[in-house]
This record gives C-alpha cells, structure tokens and sequence, in this order.
C-alpha cells in the first residue's frame, strides 16, 4: 500500500465532493438535524420540567432510580440519541461510496485512472477513506457541538452520562469502523453494478442488516458497556478486513472497462 | 519497445482481436488504423495492462504484459477515446493527482512545465468543466506525459476537434515525437496519419498489412507521373509508349498518367522526348494516392479475400 497515492486520490475525492453543493447539504443535514433535535428537546424538557406518567417511569431502569426521575429520563433518551452518533457516519457516506467507481465510469474518468501503477486494494482503501474521514470528522465535530450544547442546557449529572467512557469509546472506535463497514459494502455495489442509480439502492440495502442489529442494541436487548463496545468493535474490525478483501477479489477491472457503457 | 506475438482478445464469442503480431522501434510513430470494431482500443488497452489478452504475449518496455503489468503502467502514458477529466477540478489539481499516482518526483515542476508547454498555464485555476473540447483534450495529453514515458500511447487524439485545435494537438505530437518517444497512435484520421507515422498498421480483427505509407504506396500502386499538356496528339502519345522505362500510360482529357519506377531518374528523358514530339507542356507532377486510398483498397482487398 502507497500512502501518498492513497491521500492523492483522498485529496481529490474530498476536492471534488467539496465543490458539489448537494453532497456537501446532504453530508450536512444529518449532524444538524440530530444536534438540533437533542438539544431542542432537551432544552424544553428541562425549561418546562413536569411530572412524568406511568409509562415514562417504567422505561426508567433500576439503577436510575435514585435520582431525580426527570434527570434519568434525559440520560436514557441521550443514550438512544448517542447511538445514533455512532450511526451517522455509516449512513452518511455510504451513497457516496456508491457513487465512487460507477460514477468515475460514467465521467470516464476511470479508464485513466486505472492506467496508472495504482493497486486495486489502493484504489478502494482510497476510495473509503475519502468517503468515512469527512463522515467520521463530521459526527466528531457534531458531537463537541452536542456537547458544548448540553453545557449549557443538561443538569449536571445528564452530562456527565454523555462523556462516560462507553461513548467515548464508541465515537472513537466503533463509529468509524461502522463508517468502513458501510463504505467497503458500497463500494461493492459500485464495482459490480454499473447504473450508479441502482449502485446506490443497492449499497442501502447491504447496510439494513447492520442497522437492524443497531436497533436490537438500542431496544435494550444489548447492554451497552465499554467491554461490550470494545468486543464489537474488536468483530467490526475483523469484518471490515474480510468485506474489504472480498470487496478487492470482486473488482474486475476487465469487465468495469470493457462491459460497462 | 514494443512486440507482440499472437495476441488474441475474445470477449465471449466475439473475437476483438485475433493473433495480432506486431513490432514498434523505439522513438518511431506507428499509426494504428481500422474501421470502428477493428480491434483498435482493445489492443491499446492489452498493451497498457488495462485488460488481459485471450492468448498470445506482449512486451511493452521489456515488460510482459500480464508479468509485469505495474510496471508497464508506471512506464507508459496513455490518452484514453475520452479525456476522462475530474471536471469540478481545475487544471493544476488533475495533473497533480496523476503527476502523484505515477511517483513524479517534482509535481509542482512537472505540472508548471506541461501546463505552460501546452498554453495552459493562464488558465491553471479554472475549473475543467469549463474548458474547451481542445483544452480538454490538451490537459489529458499533459496528464499522459506528467511521468515522461518512452511510450505513449494515443487514441483518437483529434477526434471531435475542430480544426484549429486538432492541428494545436497534431502539432503538439509532432514536438514529441522529436524529442524521441515512441508513439502508438490510433485513429481514424488519415491525414493525421500520413504526417506522422513512420509506420502505419490496418487492423480489421486481425493485423492486414504493416509498412510506412511510402512503402505502401509504391507497392499497391507503383509510381504515377501526371503530364499536364496544351492537347495530347498521336505523336506525343506514340513518343511515351516507345519509351522502354514506360509501365502503364492513360490519357485523361489533356493529361497522360505514365507509370515509372524510377521518376527521378527517367521523367527528364519522358519529358525531352514529348517536347520533340511537339507537345507543349504545362506542367509534371507525380501522382500521390493519398492515405484514404491505400487504407480502403487494403480494407477492400481483406473483404475480397486479395493478398499481396
């Protein structure tokens, strides 16, 4: 692997997304919406105080008990908001990587490209990287804004259970090995799928599955701890290498050249 | 610098290019010729490591293609039918991206010189999609060179120009060939070709006839010498035929086309000879098929089954 070939190609895919407004809105939009939408309901939640019903005290677990119901019903709903964080950059960049192979056939750009001495394994590692750093920067960024944000608005206690290590850990490693995973699934649906249209419904649905897992985590089936974060972290990892060896074996350039118009 | 040996490319059942055995010299210009389907781009892409042959070997730089396929790309340049450039980019970004992918050791240098080489450098920061087809085609030139390869390889460079930009290229391939790159050019231009090709090669499928377009000439057609006088008599026309040098001769109107083999030697004793015999002479000049014609009576001879 040539690290400055990798960030030429990364330097230029960032370049390019940069000057086409609808990727830069699209990347923009989720961050925004989940930052607001936390902070929002947080702040009026806290604002308006109030009693809460039956229901809302039975999600409210054991351990949570002992402090203010109000305060414990912030943590559990930040809980479910941050798991999403970790999300974001899985949803983010995956139409972009989708794009990134079909889309360079469609401009013609592709055929010079792969004329130069540049590996396929180079040009797919490049391809993810440009597509997961701005994602993972992006829910990075978002998540001091979050928290700059709940400084101001959560009680003490809320805030302190948002920067506990699980989530630390979970930004810094699960996230972007999520973004990887879901970036090397669309960069198959764009090497093997020649309409970028198709490439991109396609590269959605590879990432269902991994959401639906995502949602049993947060329906409580998992419980979320540090270890438990590191161990998926840990198999995340051993997938990512695995899909992006397959991913490596499925790109044929003879057919992407020759077969594709 | 360049050899194949019976390089076949079959994609299914449809055979692309069948056992095509070529030599290229270093520093020459061979023109590839053919009609759409021929099997042109194919074989430029097998010689590039861009795809791999059915059967048959390759040597591109001393490297076999399908051994040493990276090697071979790091020492080649390549301008694809299609410019094929980042369009949101501007100039300077697209050349450098390549200028790194090909280990360029001086990117900014090499960028600066081509940029300036093709007049390009007052425009470096505009976006390409904004550039013309010509400009275009210029910067994908440039990027085919950024690494300085012995052997470049061009398809179509002037198609879709207009004609002051295809000269710009033509002239600009011109330059390069003079500064000793071998270049293997494939197009559908025969102008083109005829300036530039040492050597040029017809492909239909399968490799027709390869020699240089003089060569070619002298064996499909011989040489032709046009006499263009005030009124062709019978004594002018008896004065040629008597001549023993003299192959063919046709009178059209006031001229009398004269097959010879040696013109240079034999058209001052032609020429003596029918003003003798009374003829008033306008002027001589030899007559010079073009490339057109040579490529479609090779075409022609291939659909006829006719070898020569």
């Amino acid at each position: 692997m040539n690290g400055d070939k990798i960030r030429a190609i990364v330097d230029k895919e960032i370049a390019d997304a940069r000057k086409n407004k609808m990727i830069v809105l699209s990347m923009l939009i989720l961050p925004i919406l989940l930052v607001g939408t936390v902070l929002g309901t947080s702040f009026f939640m806290v604002r308006d105080g109030g009693e809460l019903d039956e229901d809302d005290m039975g999600i409210i677990p054991a351990e949570l008990r002992d402090i203010d119901p109000m305060h414990a019903f912030l943590m559990i709903m930040n809980d479910q908001y941050l798991f999403y964080f970790l999300l974001i950059p899985m949803m983010m960049p995956v139409y972009i990587a989708a794009y990134s192979i079909v889309g360079e056939k469609e401009t013609k750009s592709l055929e010079p490209l792969l004329a130069t001495p540049i590996s396929v394994g180079e040009l797919l590692v490049a391809k993810s990287a440009a597509a997961v750093v701005p994602s993972v920067i992006l829910t990075w960024l978002s998540f001091v804004v979050l928290l700059i944000g709940s400084y101001f608005i959560m009680p003490g206690p809320v805030l302190q259970a948002m920067i506990r290590p699980v989530w630390l850990v979970g930004m810094a490693l699960l996230s972007p090995l999520l973004a990887l995973l879901s970036v090397f699934c669309g960069i198959i649906a764009s090497s093997r799928i020649n309409d970028p249209r198709v490439a991109q419904q396609v590269a959605g649905i590879f990432v269902i599955p991994i959401i639906g897992m995502s949602l049993v985590v947060i329906a409580g089936k998992i419980f979320l701890s540090v270890g438990v974060m590191l161990m998926t972290a840990a198999i995340t990892l051993a997938v990512d290498c695995a899909v992006l060896y397959v991913a490596v074996r499925l790109f044929r350039r003879e057919t992407i050249l020759t077969r594709w118009k | 610098m360049l050899k194949t040996e019976g390089l076949t490319k079959r994609f299914g059942d449809n055979l692309a290019v069948d056992d095509l055995s070529l030599q290229v010299e270093r520093g020459e210009v061979f023109a590839f010729l053919g009609p759409n389907g021929a099997g042109k781009t194919t074989t430029v892409r097998m010689l590039a490591a861009l795809i791999a042959p059915t059967s048959g070997r390759a040597w591109v730089n001393g490297h076999e293609v399908g051994v040493g396929d990276m090697d071979i790309r790091r020492s080649v340049g390549i301008l694809t039918e299609a410019p094929g450039l980042y369009e949101r980019l501007d100039a300077v970004q697209n050349l450098a991206l390549y200028a790194k992918l090909y280990e360029v050791d001086d990117v900014q240098g090499q960028v600066e010189k081509y940029l300036r080489m093709l007049g390009l450098w007052e425009r470096r920061d505009e976006q390409v999609g904004g550039f013309s087809k010509g400009m275009k085609q210029k910067l994908a030139i440039a990027r085919a060179l950024l690494h300085e390869p012995p052997l470049l390889f061009l398809d179509e460079p002037t198609a879709a120009l207009d004609p002051e930009a295809a000269r710009t290229i033509r002239d600009f391939i011109g330059e390069v060939k003079g500064l000793g790159r071998t270049i293997f050019l494939c197009t559908h231009n025969l102008d083109e070709a005829d300036r530039l090709a040492d050597r040029i090669g017809v492909i239909k499928q399968e490799l027709i006839q390869v020699d240089s377009p003089a060569n070619l000439r002298r064996s499909l057609y011989g040489r032709r010498v046009v006499v263009h006088l005030a009124a062709v008599t019978e004594q002018v026309q008896a004065a040629v035929r008597e001549l023993p040098f003299v192959k063919e001769m046709q009178q059209v109107d006031n001229t009398l086309v004269i097959s010879l083999d040696d013109p240079e030697a034999q058209n001052p004793i032609m020429i003596e000879r029918v003003v003798a015999a009374g003829g008033a002479i306008r002027f001589v000049n030899e007559l010079r098929h073009s490339l057109e014609d040579i490529y479609f009576t090779l075409i022609q001879d291939d659909e006829q089954g006719v070898t020569r």
